[in-house]
């Protein structure tokens, strides 16, 4: 039996034979696909010239017609509101800051923000507004086109529907169903009307799902130029749709497990030469992972690009990216190399890391003496001096010749307001008690050697040089020289004595991999030395590229749910799939236009419900086939292989990965799922009325067609904003959950 | 869908099954023959029986072996034994474990006729002077972490591998520090352990029985799988982990017997409808019943108030005898006085003559209105009368019952005014409505509305009675629906450091939850608080059970709070860090508890090593390259993989688990990699590169030369399969394994027994790899 499963699942036999007749079809059709059954062609060109035409010129007809349409639903009255309307007040903040040219940070990746200040661009907008949640938009700010460069991508995801479920082999009523219930789905109609990122989302996943489904059908034309154009299409869909969002990688592991099956069989295919197999895996390699990460690093560079000038988002930077953004004091006139008697701040360069400080306050507990402590805030406490140890105990920094401070170096180092010195010793850290506390001691003259710390330099950004201390470029780790610990700042705060700031400690264990005990030199003031040039601070844009990753990483995973305040925003994943939950996009009251983000009933329910039926049918199908019944053609196996399970396996990894998340979910999460549960839905009605005759299946679809249409149209309000009292609409409130009428 | 039309074909066909049929008939008998004459010819296979006794004689002395020592709590004795003494005092109680492993202890404690009477309040509290009879207690779980090492022998032996396979698997379990450390004390894993290696042993012998289906021995071990499996998740809910394993064996099982070209020839569909039923009737109906018959008697035993009845709703509660909530519960009534106490909190509904201030710290206006505060003490100040919003008339007033979903007016006695809120920012939340009183003039003139409140009783039906006690219940403002609701922030020197009360928008939230604690009105004597000697009320065993098990599900998920000693599952099969169980100054004794290192490498790289042999047999059989024999095959991947899915379905969920975990959790799983380490040890010393086929096979042995097709698939012992091969290899392998496996044990016994105490050197020797351990300076 295992024989002839491996001959089902390399897709080789009775299927050339069925294939051969859609190509021939293909190149009557200029090369476009097509394929409807041959009867229904005979039967309409005898009924006359007008529906023939219309038959054959379908694939350009319709989509024109859907498009049309699409615009119409995504862009009437969009600037009905002008209020920033929910996240808005996020995404139009951030297309600001690309006008303005600022820094900022923020989770998502940057090419749907910056897709959003293009069109703040387009619409002649200078950044200025602060895009205040529920606050009026300014006269000069022309948000409507803002709006309409948004609703663009929106509108643009129905022809693609209708072209991917021609991809998917759909029949022609089927591909028009797939395409109304995008076309009438009315959260899509609603996400997609406003300055925010889902609409470019969605767009993406949908190019995304175009491209996999137009390559796999070019399967049997591998190394065409064709064929290398979708593959390249597909890679750079997936480029787009991580850079947007990084719920894009679900749709990229869609097209990964794809990869993965059609090279396991491509391996199992013993006739096929070894270096045909190896161009196959070179060509995907390329094609899916290389460009993909080419596209998403491409967007980060232009984001580094555009924001040249110092915001809000410098200190989640490391402090030699800040030196190169305009209006920074970061390495403002620094000598490079430090030397003996040098000023200079010490910056963590943890993730977040702040500035080693200290103050006079003393510590309440421990040794009591002076506290040190790690600080985000600019000021003179944080400016230390280096001096040499207790061996050179003449030194006097204004006689003294130049001595540059070099690696493995045993130093002290002064705190230049209170004169004393870093110091360290066995008593447990007021919070971390596993930790040495570090204080401040004595002063130049009295003192031990527990003041004495060695500089070890981990790496240096700019130089392989690693003898010498730049000014911001090299890391260094400060191991105290008596105890052997190394002085951190992790990301513990201490309480109201230590006014919050950064415990600073001296940690036991040895890990040079932890950057939290990694230093470099911020400011940096030595009148012997010359100002540095700006060329000697050049971030490396790799360097920057993975730490502002990681950054966003972290950040991302600290949006946890505060168990004591619920949101009534928020939802929960199983609330998506059966329409339990809408969600208000702005205020209530009479005076705002309100709209409402629910889906259209029939979409949401017909697809969850199709989900079921295809486990089903896939189910009965198994069974009957151990049984020994043979009913399904290979035409058919390839049919329910790539229509159907590549669909629903592509719901479950846009929808589970939010079931585990920890984070706040809201309903738009479940948008880029909901596409490919509405893809099911379409087998499922293909497949179940494949044996009706024509009439009947005809009329199916209709009231289908009139079904998603109808709803749509009811609860188009919701979409194109609702004007006065919310109480006109209490028809709509279907269910109490769904909160379009208090009450 | 599409039914089967007469031009479909069927595979398989019906002819031929006819004919095999016929075959099987023949064969049957021919089997029979032969397997009578090989009961005579094959060896009672004394070596295993031997090697059996041994095992099970060492695990009982490594399990046993001062087992009195120490006389202190351990660890989380303080949880297990006291929830012994609860359910021998008969006192309610709640856990988040299911009762099956908790009622073992409990049933021995009663076997010694100890009443319970001590808490296990704190780790090292001393059992002799509280006169404990701890030995009985930790008997128990030792008798079940001794029965637990040949139950991993007979799984190997059961499943047909050579005894030194059987030895080195026996042997990691017999001589790993986790497992003893673990099944020394009161805790539930060793019970947990043993059930899970019983119900994989019991799995095997069923499916060796799979030739005789339906037979007496085939449903003797079929309930038995189903009884242990539920034996383990009546213990933990990691059981579920077993029920999965065994459930993918089934469900694989079944997949072949649908075949319609099985090899023992096809089955009808109502024969197929019978293995499924009795499958699903003994694998999952069985097993629930007896799940819930533990439940049943946790019920019956545990009939009195106790430490768990908070955990519970006021029905559950009023099921207990002594039950202080059912005893005290008074009907209230309009014009009662009451006072108002916080659920979470404890503080009482109180007001005072002055105002709240006009402007805040931050710059904030409040009404300046009376202020309603929390105060935890008992004060005149806290009484209120409850209203209806129209009075009755003069002559009317006494008698009328407060009901659920009554709108009242609450009158504060002391300053006589009327309790209110409205849409002024409370003190510390601007997002929350302040609570202020007014005047009786006004809250029956322009602010009537604002005055009305709402009793909504938690899990309530329309109209039901408003009890004091029992009653719990969120005071919901009428027209601007906010729940009155109280924080543990105090309020600053003006409100005199109570607690702020305000009003919440989430009404949802379960802290809004408020009660009525005393009726101050009623007099003494008033018949009103006479009660006729209450019976406990029944409520329905499912109900209950429902209602624990929805609590217990809810607790378990918010245990989340962080442990010195938790680890991550990523650390468990390398050993990196164990948990601090006991430690006593004066002697320098400590329990650390902590596997044995050596074995947990051996077991951890053999499972690597599994999944090696597999991906690269996968990979060269793609390529077309068969570097098996089918019947090494069919063992590596239906017997060793059965192993490996047992070791990752219970282990690999924990990395989707929130809450906090420890090495202990991965005691399961360790078993199920001792198995795949024996499997592999013989694998990989007597794997034949030759490649068998059918002839060679034949050649061998003269036997099987005449025996048709069905009886080759019946079962062979090791000494068959192994027929002619040097077994040499595999007990050295097995003997080296053993070697250093005891090495290890010995030298980490003193941290698993907890004696005799190590000085620095010695504790710093054990400080592989950074383990912390106590004593090391």
């Amino acid at each position: 039996m295992a024989a002839t499963h491996d001959a089902f699942t390399t897709g080789k036999d009775d299927g050339d034979l069925r294939r051969r007749n859609i190509q021939t079809h293909e190149k009557a059709n200029g090369g476009m696909v097509y394929k409807i059954e041959a009867e229904d062609t005979k039967k309409l060109q005898k009924k006359s010239n007008l529906v023939a035409f219309l038959d054959e010129w379908e694939f350009v007809i319709a989509p024109l017609i859907f498009t049309a349409l699409a615009f119409f639903t995504r862009m009437w009255r969009i600037g009905l509101s002008p209020i920033v309307t929910w996240d808005e007040a996020h995404f139009g903040k951030f297309g600001s800051h690309y006008l303005k040219r600022e820094f900022y940070f923020d989770v998502h990746p940057p090419l749907g923000k910056m897709l959003v200040g293009l069109s703040g661009y387009i619409a002649g907008y200078n950044g200025s507004f602060e895009f205040k949640s529920g606050e009026r938009y300014p006269e000069e700010l022309n948000y409507t086109s803002m709006r309409v460069f948004n609703a663009f991508f929106g509108a643009v995801c129905i022809p693609l529907a209708y072209f991917t479920a021609r991809e998917l082999n759909f029949k022609r009523p089927t591909v028009w169903l797939v395409t109304l219930m995008v076309l009438c789905e009315n959260s899509y109609a609603t996400i997609s009307r406003f300055i925010l990122l889902d609409s470019m989302l969605l767009c993406f996943t949908f190019t995304t799902t175009l491209c996999w489904a137009r390559f796999h059908r070019l399967q049997k034309e591998s190394f065409s130029p064709e064929w290398f154009f979708w593959l390249f299409l597909t890679g750079l869909s997936i480029g787009c749709v991580c850079s947007v969002k990084w719920v894009g990688l679900f749709c990229t592991a869609l097209v990964g497990l794809y990869t993965v099956e059609d090279l396991w069989n491509k391996f199992g295919d013993l006739k096929m030469p070894k270096v045909e197999l190896a161009s196959h895996v070179a060509a995907r390699v390329v094609g899916l992972i290389v460009v993909p990460m080419l596209v998403y690093m491409f967007s980060f560079y232009l984001h580094f690009l555009i924001l040249e000038n110092s915001g809000p988002g410098d200190a989640q930077m490391s402090s030699l990216f800040q030196a190169n953004l305009r209006g920074t004091e970061v390495g403002k006139n620094s000598p490079l190399e430090v030397a003996y008697g040098s000023k200079a701040t010490l910056k963590n360069m943890g993730y977040g890391g702040g500035l080693l400080h200290s103050h006079v306050q003393t510590y309440p507990e421990g040794s009591n003496q002076q506290q040190v402590t790690c600080y985000h805030h600019k000021d003179a406490n944080n400016d230390w001096f280096f001096y040499p140890n207790r061996d050179h105990m003449d030194f006097n920094p204004e006689t003294a010749d130049v001595k540059l401070v070099a690696n493995n170096d045993v130093i002290r180092l002064i705190h230049a307001q209170t004169g004393r010195n870093l110091h360290s010793h066995t008593v447990p850290a007021p919070v971390t008690k596993a930790d040495n506390e570090v204080s401040c001691y004595g002063n130049t003259t009295i003192g031990d050697d527990k003041d004495h710390w060695t500089i070890e330099v981990v790496n240096d950004a700019v130089s392989s040089d690693y003898s010498k201390i730049r000014t911001l470029t090299t890391a260094f780790r400060l191991r105290h020289t008596v105890l052997g610990c190394y002085l951190r700042a992790g990301n513990v705060n201490l309480p109201q004595w230590g006014f919050k700031q950064i415990e600073t400690t001296c940690v036991k264990e040895n890990k040079p991999k932890d950057v939290y005990t990694h230093w470099n030199v911020e400011a940096h003031w030595n009148d012997k030395l010359p100002p540095g040039e700006a060329k000697n601070y050049k971030s490396p844009f790799l360097r920057d590229f993975i730490h502002l990753n990681v950054a966003m990483m972290t950040s991302n995973n600290a949006l946890v749910p505060d168990p004591d305040k619920q949101d009534d925003l928020a939802s929960q994943y199983w609330q998506w799939p059966i329409l339990n939950v809408g969600l208000r996009m702005c205020s209530w009251d009479d005076n705002t236009v309100k709209y409402f983000l629910l889906g259209n009933p029939i979409v949401y329910w017909g697809s969850t419900a199709s989900l079921g039926a295809i486990a089903l049918l896939i189910l009965w199908y198994l069974i009957r086939w151990q049984r020994g019944y043979e009913e399904l053609s290979q035409h058919d196996i390839d049919f329910i292989h790539y229509s159907a399970i590549y669909p629903v396996v592509g719901w479950f990894l846009h929808y589970l990965p939010f079931v585990a998340m920890a984070r706040v979910t809201y309903v738009h999460h479940y948008y880029p799922a909901l596409y490919f549960a509405i893809l099911s839905a379409g087998f499922v009605m293909d497949w179940t009325t494949q044996k009706l005759g024509r009439r009947v299946r005809w009329s199916v679809y209709i009231l289908l067609y009139a079904a998603v249409i109808g709803l749509f149209v009811l609860f188009k309000d919701i979409v194109f904003g609702m004007q006065g009292s919310h109480q006109q609409w209490r028809y709509l409130k279907w269910f109490d959950s769904w909160r379009i009428v208090d009450q | 869908m599409a039914s089967p039309s007469s031009t479909l074909r069927q595979r398989g066909g019906q002819k031929e099954k006819k004919q095999m049929d016929g075959k099987a008939d023949h064969a049957d008998a021919y089997l029979d023959n032969v397997i009578g004459s090989t009961k005579k010819v094959v060896t009672p296979e004394w070596d295993y029986k031997i090697a059996l006794l041994i095992i099970t004689i060492l695990s009982f002395i490594t399990r046993f072996w001062g087992i009195s020592h120490p006389n202190e709590v351990v660890f989380d004795e303080v949880h297990f034994g006291k929830f012994a003494s609860y359910y021998l005092q008969r006192t309610y109680f709640f856990d988040v474990h299911p009762p099956f492993g908790k009622l073992l202890f409990a049933l021995m404690g009663w076997f010694v006729g100890y009443d319970g009477h001590f808490l296990f309040d704190n780790i090292g509290d001393s059992y002799i002077a509280n006169k404990v009879p701890y030995v009985a207690f930790r008997a128990m779980p030792a008798l079940m972490g001794a029965l637990t090492v040949p139950t991993v022998f007979l799984i190997m032996w059961e499943s047909g591998y050579s005894l030194p396979a059987a030895v080195t698997a026996a042997g990691l379990v017999l001589f790993d520090n986790a497992h003893i450390g673990q099944t020394r004390l009161i805790l539930l894993d060793a019970t947990l352990v043993f059930f899970m290696a019983l119900s994989v042993l019991s799995y095997v012998r069923f499916y060796k029985f799979r030739h005789e289906p339906f037979g007496r021995k085939w449903w003797k071990w079929l309930l038995l799988t189903g009884v242990s499996m539920s034996c383990v998740i009546s213990t933990k809910y990691v059981g579920a982990f077993t029920f999965f394993t065994i459930g993918c064996a089934v469900l694989i099982d079944l997949w072949d017997l649908l075949d319609v070209n099985r090899k023992g020839g096809a089955l009808s569909m109502p024969t197929f409808g019978k293995h499924f039923a009795a499958r699903a009737v003994g694998f999952i109906v069985v097993p629930y019943f007896f799940y819930l018959f533990w439940f049943q008697v946790h019920f019956s035993i545990l009939y009195r108030s106790g430490p768990g009845d908070d955990f519970m709703t006021p029905e559950f509660q009023e099921t207990l005898s002594d039950n202080a909530m059912a005893a005290s519960a008074i009907d209230i009534q309009y014009y009662d006085t009451i006072t108002l106490r916080h659920k979470e909190t404890k503080v009482y509904l109180h007001s005072h003559a002055d105002k709240y201030p006009l402007r805040y710290d931050d710059g904030r206006i409040s009404s300046q209105g009376q202020q309603v505060t929390g105060y935890p003490f008992a004060d005149t100040n806290n009484h209120w009368q409850i209203l209806p919003p129209q009075p009755f008339g003069e002559d009317n007033q006494l008698g009328h019952a407060v009901k659920n979903g009554d709108l009242v007016q609450l009158r504060h006695l002391v300053t006589n005014t009327m309790l209110l809120t409205h849409d002024v920012a409370s003190p510390f939340y601007p997002t929350n409505q302040e609570f202020t009183t007014v005047s009786l003039d006004l809250a029956a003139g322009e602010r009537h509305n604002d005055t009305l409140f709402e009793i909504r009783l938690e899990q309530g039906k329309a109209g039901q009675q408003f009890k004091s006690v029992s009653g719990h219940f969120k005071l919901v403002h009428h027209p601007t629906k906010v729940a009155m609701w109280t924080h543990t922030t105090p309020l600053p020197d003006w409100g005199y450091k109570q607690a702020e009360i305000n009003g919440n928008k989430n009404v949802q939230q379960s802290s809004n939850v408020w009660f009525v604690e005393e009726i101050p009105s009623i007099p003494a004597d008033s018949p009103r608080r006479v009660k006729e000697t209450r019976k406990p009320k029944h409520m329905p065993f499912l109900k209950k059970y429902f209602e624990l098990q929805r609590a217990m599900f809810f607790h378990n998920n918010a245990l989340t709070s962080s442990h010195p000693y938790a680890s991550q599952p990523f650390q468990w099969p390398f050993l990196l860090r164990g948990v601090s169980f006991w430690t006593q100054n004066e002697t320098r004794q400590q329990i650390y508890f902590l596997g044995n290192p050596v074995g947990y490498w051996i077991a951890s790289s053999l499972l690597a090593v599994f999944a090696g042999i597999v991906g690269a047999d996968q990979l060269s059989k793609r390529r077309g390259i068969d570097a098996l024999d089918e019947r090494t095959r069919s063992r590596l991947y239906n017997s060793t993989g059965f192993f490996f899915l047992c070791w990752a379905a219970h282990y690999l969920p924990f990395y989707l688990m929130g809450r906090q975990l420890f090495l202990h959790h991965y005691l399961p799983a360790h078993l199920a990699s001792t198995l795949v380490t024996g499997a592999l040890v013989e694998f990989v010393f007597n794997a034949e590169p030759i490649i068998e086929d059918e002839t060679v096979l034949t050649k061998k042995d003269d036997l099987r030369k005449k025996v048709p097709a069905k009886a080759r698939k019946a079962f062979q012992k090791a000494s068959e399969r192994l027929k002619g091969q040097s077994m040499l290899a595999t007990w050295a392998a097995s003997g080296v394994i053993l070697a250093v496996t005891i090495w290890g044990w010995w030298f980490f016994l003193p941290l698993t027994y907890g004696k005799p105490g190590l000085t620095i050197e010695q504790v710093n020797a054990r400080k592989w790899l950074g383990y912390d351990l106590h004593f090391a300076k």
